[in-house]
């Protein structure tokens, strides 16, 4: 089941357009303070459904270490997320929000216990985000740098991260432009 | 009107943010709705009922707990009562739905008391099997059933024991049990 629903996820972000993307985020809330700066990854797919919004896919992962343990301890989430891209002056380019929501794939939290063992907590939830960024052009290079907070949902919980990011369009526009 | 959608869907995540105040770490590891929570285990051991509940289970004192599940090596499900103790030990470093089961080819294994006897998982044909249906909100619930040999002069580990498989555990359930780490 799992295999399958990467496998539909691959293939929607195969499709039209996809960007790669690097970001710093920050975990915010409660008893955080223990978190260093985080890092992700996501591969990105954006279905354009008029000039000016896309609809768009994303697959990341979500990279917190625990200060102080280096990459032994802290917490990864893989989301996939689906959203709404509008740029405001309607054109493709400039500045947009884009609120999305999705499912966590994977969530694990690895924490140190006092007699030496690992707390391992997995699990999965909903995901929901909203954001905001600039899609802009360097040459003939798109890029999007973007602001996002984001909550994973689960066991009555949440985790809750603030994400800047830069992502660079890498194949199939099929817009005018290449956003 | 697309602006005041989007407005009202951050509006929204602001307001989930605000109301979920613990992060999924913590609870998990508080059970911080499980403090008001009635936890109880149940079975039937040669059709003998046996019955735990214990009430605000998320506020047992250390030392003193008669009914949770604790973080050692593995996950150690414990139930203290009049009937006497039961214990079984999830092998594993996380805790999830799923199902877990024992079997004498591990070795001996104590579980509960039954007539003033100790109780193994112990003949060839003897086991315990769990269900985990729920671990949510640091709580877990399930089923289960075994089949056990009692130890008719104890003394683990040279036991001696009765006749192999001739306790056997039915209709087992334990809701809400707080798990601490």
């Amino acid at each position: 089941m799992r295999k399958r629903t990467l496998a539909v996820a691959a293939l929607l972000l195969c499709m039209v357009q996809a960007q790669a993307q690097l970001g710093v985020m920050k975990r915010v809330g409660n008893n955080t303070q223990d978190y260093a700066l985080g890092f992700g990854a996501f591969i990105k797919s954006a279905i354009p459904v008029s000039e000016g919004a896309d609809v768009t896919v994303e697959l990341g992962a979500n990279l917190f270490p625990l200060k102080g343990y280096g990459m032994k301890y802290g917490t990864i989430m893989c989301p996939l997320k689906a959203g709404y891209r509008y740029t405001l002056n309607g054109t493709g380019q400039g500045f947009y929000v884009e609120p999305q929501a999705g499912f966590n794939l994977f969530g694990l939290t690895s924490l140190p216990e006092e007699y030496g063992n690992n707390i391992n907590l997995r699990y999965h939830g909903a995901v929901l985000a909203a954001g905001a960024g600039f899609l802009f052009t360097i040459g003939r290079a798109p890029f999007d740098l973007n602001l996002r907070y984001e909550m994973v949902i689960a066991q009555g919980g949440s985790n809750n991260l603030i994400s800047l990011g830069i992502s660079r369009t890498i194949s199939f526009g099929k817009k005018d432009t290449d956003y | 009107m697309t602006m005041k959608v989007y407005l009202l869907l951050a509006a929204c995540t602001a307001l989930l943010s605000s109301c979920l105040k613990h992060s999924i770490e913590d609870a998990m590891l508080n059970g911080s709705g499980s403090q008001s929570t009635t936890a109880t285990l149940r079975y039937e051991i040669n059709g003998n009922p046996v019955t735990l509940s214990v009430k605000n289970a998320g506020n047992q004192a250390v030392g003193s707990r008669t009914l949770y599940c604790e973080k050692a090596v593995g996950y150690v499900l414990s139930g203290v009562s009049s009937a006497g103790e039961f214990v079984f030990t999830f092998y594993t470093d996380s805790l999830m739905v799923g199902n877990y089961s024992y079997t004498s080819n591990l070795g001996p294994l104590f579980v509960t008391t039954f007539e003033g006897k100790p109780q193994y998982v112990y003949g060839p044909s003897d086991h315990m099997n769990f269900s985990v249906t729920s671990h949510k909100d640091g709580r877990i619930s399930g089923k289960f059933s075994g089949q056990l040999t009692p130890a008719i002069v104890p003394g683990y580990p040279n036991n001696v024991y009765g006749t192999p498989g001739s306790v056997l555990i039915r209709n087992g359930s334990f809701d809400n049990v707080p798990v601490f780490y």
